[in-house]
């Protein structure tokens, strides 16, 4: 059973969060170094993150009439959105805090980065950042209805929106297991929601790096790293929601809950690299005429299991 | 040592770097990419994002302003280089870095920004308007040229990186209209009235003196803001030296125009990518190896270009690598397992083929029709088409790489059957302003990428004529 953590668990789970991020950008820096023919050592995978020095010496950059209010707002809004979901989810059997509404908290932080995103898009005042804030829009709208049913389909399996809940009545068999289209439509979503690899789409190259193409400094590192936060909370967050939480043979839970994130993250960083950007203009008609119809099928599964129940 | 110092050794460990090609720069391109990704110094998109300006190939006038205007667009700590010659690739990458490591030689770069208390962004439009006061008569060109774009007033919202038709306009009425009066931080107003004799915008006050976009139907029969927003002549992942005026609507192009600049008309440039033909036709014995050799090459070249603008960084890096191994001479024994791969894993990807079906179809006699011949031609269809092509093409010229007999005049270079007076590339060209019209910008840039024209072929024919006029 799933329980409230201390309060010092308030501080190691954004801990935790940005030791997982960092994981999973120095395994990507890795990969690419043996692509590109670079010796793969510790210190080439531990290069990017010379970017935090990088910014901290970083002038701060001001176009022709920018939003500066909202510009920032939208640019910390996206890794504070990804360090809050975090609250909700367990390590283990410690959650900072077990609302009864956890899943529900888990998308409003997501749904946050749309915001965050379309601000940081809008502020600078420059075509090619508004063109990627619009395409955030539009990719919002194909990849977040499927993503809701499919965390629909296990609150409705679990008949609770407590994610310990969830967790727990994974009890013998995952919800990855009999949810398999729920299972990959979250994880494409975990990737739309960092905006990485296929879903790249509102960073794209061919707009010059659009959302983050007037950013510089403290505001690149703060979009760079919600990205990749948001990658790791979803990682953990596919744990007690479709792979049975903390529960597993001889280890203890949150040693589980550690594997689990762990092999999830890492198929999210495969996929990442193994995938050119989906653009919206074609992945919105795939979205709502395969992926939406598909997942309210999925929704039905469990929904018809335990009235039958 | 100081913490800033400290930091900002840190930090140009591993500086991004805008490598911004001019015509004829080709070689010295490749040469800087070549050594960036073995050191792992990532590219740059945008001004806003590098700390070191890498300017490859012989200076062009017509590009000093833009250039400028980019360089005013580098945050601090920054440094710039200018690498003529492939050779010095090596010493100017290891200095330009010793320059943005060092605190002394950024402070140097600061001082007189701290004397001056404007914002920065008026300081940029007043370094970048005296740039285009001294520019000549191109400055005054374009003023002209922008005057003809009539109540679609153009509103700078581009950045640094592109040569922007509005900017230059609006920046030298405000550096007018503000000189002298430095100290007078909120001038606004009298930028202001200047657009207003400008634009015509009524008593609105609009933000930062900038005019309003225009608006006009789009396609759905919607009115939307017009933005006029150049692509290129400085554009990552962008044939070097071409420039496209787009007319957008939301992210779809209204209109696109070449502009015909008369961008090389100064000095002579030769294609690298055509070295081989060039050579052949001036009589000097060249090996059809080593012809095949540099199309295989030109071709990755074009398709890790392809990959980038289509979001795949990693299967481009590859491509990259395997196009520098090819000009350093590898055997083909040594290249034909990745590239197999990366044939296997590009050429078969179901999901590039779907994001990339029926982008800027050209038949093959729409291409024979307009003079196309080579890849573009024998594709006949679309982007995915084009791509799936080059592949091919370079897997047998890969196959062929040890032919030692002599270079047929008749063997197609990269971009098609070479012809000194019409360039294959000029046929390329002309396509784009028909094929792009109504796509949605990241579908133009797909497009632009799929056909790849080498600019400087068109520079070395232009300069020829030039020679015999």
């Amino acid at each position: 059973m799933v329980e409230a953590g201390a309060w010092w668990t308030l501080l190691a789970a954004p801990a935790l969060l940005l030791g997982l991020a960092v994981l999973a950008v120095t395994t990507d820096a890795a990969l690419t170094a043996r692509d590109a023919g670079r010796p793969v050592t510790v210190s080439a995978a531990m290069r990017p993150l010379l970017a935090v020095p990088r910014a901290l010496v970083a002038q701060p950059r001001r176009m022709p009439a920018p939003d500066r209010v909202l510009w920032r707002a939208g640019v910390v809004s996206v890794p504070v959105a990804a360090v809050l979901s975090t609250l909700v989810i367990p390590f283990g059997n410690v959650a900072v805090a077990d609302l009864s509404v956890g899943l529900v908290w888990f998308n409003a932080m997501e749904v946050l980065t749309w915001a965050g995103l379309w601000l940081a898009g809008w502020g600078p005042n420059a075509a090619f950042s508004l063109v990627g804030g619009y395409r955030f829009l539009a990719q919002g709208l194909a990849y977040e209805l499927p993503l809701m049913f499919a965390l629909i389909s296990t609150a409705t399996g679990a008949q609770s929106l407590r994610v310990g809940d969830i967790a727990a009545a994974q009890d013998g068999l995952w919800y990855a297991v009999w949810m398999p289209v729920a299972f990959v439509v979250y994880l494409a979503g975990v990737l739309a929601f960092s905006f990485l690899g296929p879903f790249a789409y509102p960073v794209g190259q061919d707009i010059a790096g659009g959302v983050l193409s007037e950013t510089s400094g403290v505001d690149r590192l703060m979009l760079q790293a919600g990205r990749w936060l948001w990658l790791a909370a979803g990682a953990a967050m596919a744990v007690p929601l479709f792979l049975g939480g903390g529960a597993g043979p001889v280890l203890p839970a949150w040693a589980w809950s550690l594997i689990k994130t762990l092999l999830v993250l890492a198929v999210l960083v495969a996929a990442v690299r193994r995938l050119p950007v989906i653009r919206a203009d074609r992945y919105v008609e795939f979205a709502w005429v395969v992926l939406i119809p598909l997942t309210i099928v999925q929704t039905l599964v469990p929904a018809l299991v335990g009235l039958n129940r | 040592m100081d913490l800033t110092g400290t930091m900002l050794h840190a930090a140009a460990a591993r500086p991004r770097v805008l490598v911004v090609s001019m015509p004829g720069g080709a070689a010295v391109r490749l040469a800087a990419e070549r050594q960036l990704r073995l050191r792992d110094w990532p590219p740059a998109t945008t001004p806003a994002q590098a700390d070191l300006l890498l300017v490859a190939g012989p200076l062009c006038p017509y590009l000093n302003p833009a250039l400028e205007r980019l360089w005013q667009n580098l945050p601090a700590p920054r440094a710039r280089a200018h690498v003529r010659t492939a050779d010095e690739v090596l010493a100017a990458l290891d200095a330009v870095r010793a320059r943005l490591a060092s605190t002394a030689a950024q402070r140097d770069q600061e001082t007189p920004a701290e004397t001056d208390s404007r914002p920065r962004h008026d300081r940029r439009h007043e370094q970048s308007a005296e740039q285009d006061g001294t520019g000549g008569h191109t400055s005054q060109e374009k003023a002209a040229r922008d005057g003809e774009h009539g109540e679609e007033s153009v509103p700078d919202r581009g950045n640094g990186r592109y040569i922007g038709s509005g900017s230059d306009h609006s920046s030298r009425k405000r550096h007018h209209g503000s000189h002298g009066r430095e100290e007078k931080k909120g001038d606004g107003g009298d930028a202001h009235e200047d657009h207003q004799g400008h634009g015509g915008h009524g008593g609105i006050e609009m933000p930062g003196g900038l005019p309003m976009a225009g608006q006009g139907e789009d396609r759905d029969g919607l009115t939307l803001d017009r933005l006029h927003v150049p692509l290129g002549p400085l554009l990552s992942d962008w044939p070097a030296g071409l420039t496209l005026r787009l007319v957008l609507q939301g992210d779809v192009v209204q209109a696109a125009d070449l502009d015909e600049e008369p961008l090389f008309a100064s000095r002579p440039v030769e294609s690298f990518w055509v070295q081989p033909w060039l050579r052949s036709a001036a009589g000097e014995a060249v090996g059809s190896g080593e012809a095949v050799r540099r199309r295989a090459a030109a071709r990755l070249d074009s398709l890790g270009r392809l990959l980038m603008v289509a979001g795949w960084p990693a299967e481009a890096m590859k491509a990259h690598r395997l196009r520098d191994d090819l000009l350093d001479g590898a055997p083909a024994a040594a290249l034909a397992s990745r590239l197999e791969r990366l044939a296997r894993r590009v050429g078969r990807s179901r999901t590039l083929f779907w994001l990339t079906r029926g982008l800027g179809v050209v038949t093959a006699r729409d291409a024979r029709a307009a003079g196309v011949s080579g890849p573009a031609a024998r594709a006949d269809g679309d982007v995915a088409a084009r791509y799936r092509r080059w592949l091919t093409d370079i897997r047998h010229d890969v196959a062929r790489l040890d032919d030692s007999s002599a270079l047929d005049p008749a063997e197609e270079s990269p971009r098609g059957r070479w012809d000194a007076r019409q360039p294959p590339s000029a046929a390329l060209v002309a396509l784009l302003p028909h094929l792009l019209d109504g796509t949605e910008l990241a579908a133009a840039r797909l497009i632009v990428a799929s056909l790849d024209p080498d600019m400087d072929e068109l520079a070395a024919h232009s300069s020829e004529g030039a020679a015999r006029g």
